[in-house]
């Protein structure tokens, strides 16, 4: 029991990262950003690139990584999805062909082969009687701290009023004077690197290999349709609902089981209740 | 009226006479042509690749077969079966290949044959482990009897070879009475792992714990749990499109209490040790073949793979360069390219290749066993130096335990 209970903490965690991200940029700027997972890949590439092939300690080149990747995500907004913002079908198409676009960019560049990160703590570590890794109990904590960060942010500075005040209603401020396409990059720059850092964190106890954005993006697009389209609170309590169900899945049935538990909870959700646990309106 | 006739008989005349005389002539001085349908960005591909293009070139180097030499055409089947699928079209209606050599993936083997069996074009596989391939040269052999796998020896035979690891090395030798198995959820491992859980049972082995998991997984964690749970002392895996690299890493990052050891492809490749950052010490892995005096081939081809790839083979580069050696053979003593008379000939095959005897039984399976094509078991020990640690007549040194498991 006790081995669920931290299992699932450090994945609800990872989850968390990788969906908190995608609903953002959705909640603010309406980009339904299907590169979000290659965001995650980048992030995992660029850690195994600076620390493997360029040789620099692990963590400078962690921090070159995300922010390498939040200035691809800037760039990617600024260039790409600016000019198709008034049609989300166009932003759907582009964000999906950035997707592919990468996904291919890295197979070029290294092959399908996987490759290595090195831990940041290599020792394992023992917590209320479980044995876990290092590297996932980091993961756990910097995600935790994180999120934390992010919601001290958009609830005490200005910059997180003026993010929420678009959130709400973005005609209304940008009357206000609230420069919306300066929000815009700052917010799509931080879903980048949460998304990034999600994957430099994972990288080391998972593996780094070209495909690997897919299946994270299934699962946060999966978080955040239960959670409901936008709302952060929301992506956190389905990431956990998610995490855990797929841990117990995992323990008390099979692993083959457990990818089967996201694709569940979309077609529930769905049903049920269309615009999610925390959602305004119906997503679609 | 003939006057009229005749300029349009001659050139149609001409054109006949040319069209016969085409494919005649073609067939006379012309390369053969030997199509490679593999997984290119995987090693197992271009090991594949290379394996072929080394029998090629030593045969061009003799002159050839049948005084014309030998090329290769490549096509990317990668793992999925669509893809493996278009590659055969490739190489059989666009390229007309005279034979094809390759494979990796049972499940996209298994999709290509009744393509292979309609383009009546002869397929050695070197890749795929799945007993079904061959069985429907037993069951519809007309159609299928184009079909041969030379390498690796199936998962059937795999299982037998991993039953005599069990009950010579871990319950003999290292007193181990309790395993679980874990395999990916694959064709080939479903076809294993029955006969590995029988043949284990009879051996004396109890098998406490045998679970499938999806390839996709990437949290093994719980699946470790569960195997910790059910008291094995040795934990057996059969993975091969799985990610091995998760895998080892995350048992090695628990400090996990139990050995590991079993099939393990991507662990088969050298570079797997450096990938994964040293975790897979004291992994045993099965091979197909190693760098030890199998037999009078095996360290001059080893060290002239080496030379040409700049890394050691993995098993489809030893099966590649077998089967090419092995047709080339079958068309000399046919005399002829003729699918039917070279299936007549590889079928009364007796080679002596790189891994073992090669002999194919009644479905054009390698036969497997003492003084055939067998599973031989190597540690990855201290910096990524494997030693062959069974069978015992070809040991290059002693099993070590996982360094946390150490007596001190």
């Amino acid at each position: 029991m006790l081995q669920i209970l931290v299992y699932g903490a450090v994945i609800s965690a990872i989850y968390a990262m990788l969906s908190v991200g995608f609903t953002l940029i959705f909640g603010v700027a309406r980009i339904l950003n299907l590169a979000h997972g290659s965001f995650y890949a980048l992030g995992a590439y660029a850690a195994y690139f600076l620390t493997s092939v360029a040789g620099l300690p692990l963590l400078p080149s962690a921090v070159l990584a995300v922010l390498f990747v939040a200035g691809f995500g800037v760039a990617m907004e600024r260039f790409l999805v600016r000019p198709l913002r008034k049609s989300q079908l166009a932003v759907l198409m582009i964000t999906l062909a950035v997707s592919l676009a990468v996904e291919q960019a890295l197979l070029i560049t290294f092959g399908s082969e996987y490759r290595n990160v090195p831990s940041f703590v290599a020792d394992k570590v023992t917590v209320v009687g479980v044995d876990i890794s290092g590297q996932r109990l980091l993961a756990l904590v910097v995600s935790v701290l994180v999120l934390l960060g992010l919601w001290l942010f958009i609830q005490r500075t200005r910059l997180g009023a003026a993010i929420l005040a678009i959130s709400q209603d973005p005609e209304a401020a940008r009357y206000m004077g609230i420069p919306t396409d300066r929000i815009f990059s700052t917010v799509m720059a931080i879903s980048a690197g949460t998304a990034a850092l999600a994957g430099v964190l994972v990288a080391p106890f998972l593996t780094v290999q070209p495909s690997m954005g897919l299946l994270p993006m299934v699962k946060a697009f999966a978080i955040v349709i239960v959670g409901g389209l936008g709302s952060i609170p929301g992506s956190i309590v389905a990431s956990l609902m998610l995490g855990y169900s797929e841990t117990i899945v995992a323990y008390l049935i099979s692993s083959s089981w457990t990818e089967l538990v996201s694709l569940v909870a979309i077609v529930v959700t769905l049903i049920i209740r269309p615009a999610g646990l925390f959602g305004r309106r119906a997503a679609f | 009226m003939m006057r009229f006739i005749k300029p349009f008989i001659m050139p149609a005349v001409a054109l006949a006479a040319w069209g016969t005389a085409l494919p005649a002539s073609a067939q006379d001085k012309g390369p053969i042509r030997i199509g490679v349908p593999t997984a290119i960005q995987l090693q197992i591909g271009r090991d594949t690749q290379t394996g072929v293009r080394m029998a090629i070139d030593e045969i061009n180097a003799k002159g050839g077969v049948l005084g014309r030499k030998l090329e290769m055409v490549v096509a990317d089947e990668t793992e999925n079966p669509e893809q493996g699928i278009a590659a055969i079209k490739k190489l059989t209606a666009d390229e007309k290949v005279d034979v094809m050599i390759g494979g990796y993936t049972s499940g996209v083997t298994l999709a290509q044959l009744p393509h292979i069996a309609r383009s009546k074009t002869i397929y050695m596989e070197v890749g795929a482990a799945s007993p079904a391939i061959t069985q429907r040269v037993k069951s519809d052999y007309d159609n299928y009897k184009y079909i041969f796998r030379s390498f690796p020896i199936n998962a059937a035979h795999q299982a037998r070879g991993l039953v005599d690891f069990i009950s010579g090395m871990l319950k003999d030798e290292m007193k181990i009475q309790n395993i679980a198995i874990v395999g990916e959820n694959a064709k080939w491992v479903q076809d294993l792992v029955p006969i590995l859980k029988k043949g284990a049972t009879e051996a004396g082995a109890n098998v406490k714990l045998s679970e499938f998991f999806d390839t996709s997984t990437s949290d093994f964690s719980p699946l470790l749990a569960k195997v910790k749970d059910s008291g094995a002392q040795y934990l057996i895996v059969i993975l091969s499109h799985a990610s091995s690299d998760i895998f080892v890493k995350q048992w090695y990052d628990a400090r996990f209490p139990i050995p590991i050891g079993g099939i393990d492809v991507k662990g088969q490749d050298q570079d797997f040790f450096s990938r994964v950052g040293g975790k897979a010490i004291s992994e045993t892995v099965g091979n197909f073949a190693v760098r030890a005096p199998l037999t009078a081939k095996t360290l001059p081809f080893w060290d002239a793979f080496v030379k040409a790839a700049g890394t050691a083979p993995v098993y489809t580069g030893v099966g590649g360069y077998d089967a090419v050696h092995i047709y080339a053979e079958a068309v000399e003593r046919a005399k002829s390219l003729e699918p039917d008379a070279v299936i007549k000939e590889l079928e009364k095959t007796d080679y002596t290749g790189v891994a073992g005897k090669m002999v194919f039984d009644e479905t054009h399976d390698v036969k497997a066993g003492p003084g055939f094509v067998n599973l031989l078991f190597a540690q990855w020990q201290a910096d990524g130096k494997r030693e062959v640690v069974w069978p015992k007549q070809i040991a290059t040194g002693k099993m070590i335990p996982p360094p946390w498991m150490q007596v001190q």
